[in-house]
């Protein structure tokens, strides 16, 4: 009788679990994304911690969504903000969206490499195997990473300041807390 | 060199200066849009006529597609335009709103006329990755309606303003120039000599940075203010120097009119005209501070 039940009860149980899994959503708790900037006369930082994210797990595979305000990134100048803004026509596309597909297995290393798909400025730029790290903090996952963003990935003409224009490259530092719903 | 001909030489580059400046500022002024006419297959249509009409004035302009169907229509004054294209029985209209010397891309793509016109967005398409099933959306972020929604109209503010802004930065980069010249001439124009032919291009030198300070001091307080935006950062401290320069680029000239006047008469610059020397310093240091408080982090 017993060994009649046993494969039943380890079924029960795979089936309870696959079921959970199937339903597993992560919420972005806190986050801080900062864009760099380098001019010739000086560098500066515009950072937004009003990101919100989701990231839906199923059959081990997980789509994360990540979006923030264009607005709420802030450089410390309300002058250079507004540039900001115009220049990568925040008002035209107010949102800035990440998304990416990661195996559900990746909460469990130490380093992932995610492929990203970012829409800014009304354009899609795509990044493969961006390197973040991972820590585990309680039930919460700690992510860094940089995104090696470009102006000219998003056709966004390089603001100047006394004729001079800013560099191309515009490295996004990311730090984020996630944690299941 | 003679009295005369340093006050030629310097009305001569006065004028030069104004003339070049109105020229680069219709220059700047002036929108362009451009753009790329398409038949439903993608294919670039060739010698196809696009026009572009202002919907309040009602003037338009037009240009006709290259052999690529590429299309630019320059000089138009700021303002909503309609855009429209038809080739063979075949349409179609996109609209811009254009901000002073703004760059627009229009693209169109030819349809049947019994079609509804197609209403074309001003700025590239996103390349729109529709969720699939199982995938969050933006929706589900619980973003508010006024964070997601697109907002041409303060996009067109945003353009019209850094346009302004960026005038005014060049202008006062120009203004400089004459500023330090003006400063420089300073230290022989109070001399005793009566005809003094430096004081002469000290005053021309002098007139020329107040003209061009004028044109400066337009292009900011001219630019759009945008709703909800507080001061912060180091414009706060460009802004606080213009109420320093500002009243001293007034104070300036008024006092050294009075100061010349006495001067020109065989006195010794005396009263309120000897302020003239040390409210120009300050004035000219406020200008310098201002124009370093947004060139350099601090």
């Amino acid at each position: 009788m017993i060994r009649k039940l046993f494969p039943c009860f380890i079924f029960l149980i795979f089936a309870v679990s696959a079921t959970f899994a199937a339903d597993t959503t992560w919420v972005l708790k806190q986050s801080t994304l900062t864009y760099h900037v380098s001019h010739p006369l000086h560098q500066s930082e515009g950072t937004s911690h009003a990101a919100r994210g989701k990231g839906i797990c199923n059959d081990g595979q997980c789509d994360f969504l990540i979006a923030v305000p264009v607005k709420t990134f802030d450089s410390g100048d309300s002058n250079r903000d507004l540039h900001m803004l115009q220049v990568t026509r925040g008002a035209e596309y107010p949102m800035v969206t990440v998304r990416t597909k990661l195996p559900e297995s990746a909460a469990n290393q130490s380093t992932i490499d995610a492929d990203l798909e970012i829409q800014f400025a009304g354009q899609t730029a795509h990044y493969s195997q961006v390197p973040f790290q991972v820590t585990t903090q309680g039930n919460e996952k700690h992510i860094t990473g940089t995104i090696p963003a470009k102006l000219t990935d998003f056709k966004i003409e390089p603001p100047s300041l006394l004729t001079m224009p800013v560099k191309n490259e515009i490295p996004i530092r990311v730090d984020m807390t996630w944690a299941p719903q | 060199m003679h009295l005369r001909s340093l006050r030629s030489v310097s009305v001569f580059i006065f004028v030069l200066i104004f003339v070049l400046t109105s020229l680069g500022l219709a220059q700047e002024s002036a929108a362009t849009i451009s753009g790329t006419v398409t038949d439903s297959s993608g294919k670039g249509v060739a010698n196809t006529k696009v026009l572009a009409t202002n919907k309040v004035s009602r003037q338009s302009a037009e240009a006709q597609t290259d052999s690529e169907g590429r299309y630019t229509i320059q000089s138009l004054a700021p303002g909503d335009y309609e855009v429209t294209a038809s080739e063979d029985g075949s349409n179609a209209t996109g609209t811009v709103t254009l901000a002073a010397g703004a760059q627009q891309t229009v693209s169109l793509t030819l349809a049947p006329s019994q079609a509804p016109p197609q209403s074309l967005p001003s700025a590239p398409t996103p390349q729109k990755t529709e969720p699939q099933q199982n995938e969050p959306s933006l929706s589900d972020l619980g973003f508010a309606p006024t964070e997601t929604k697109a907002n041409p109209r303060e996009q067109a503010l945003l353009d019209k303003r850094t346009h302004m802004l960026k005038i005014h930065q060049r202008m006062g980069l120009i203004t400089t120039i004459p500023m330090i010249a003006t400063v420089i001439t300073s230290l022989q124009a109070g001399g005793h000599k009566e005809d003094s032919a430096t004081r002469d291009l000290h005053v021309a030198l002098g007139s020329l940075t107040g003209d061009l300070y004028g044109i400066t001091a337009y292009y900011a307080i001219r630019a759009p203010k945008i709703k909800g935006t507080e001061t912060r950062g180091q414009i706060k401290f460009h802004k606080a120097m213009a109420w320093i320069h500002g009243p001293g680029m007034i104070l300036t000239p008024i006092l050294g009119a009075m100061a010349f006047s006495q001067k020109n008469n065989g006195e010794k610059v005396h009263g309120i005209a000897q302020a003239h020397g040390p409210v120009a310093i300050v004035t000219a240091g406020a200008f310098g501070a201002a124009l370093l408080s947004v060139s350099f982090k601090f």
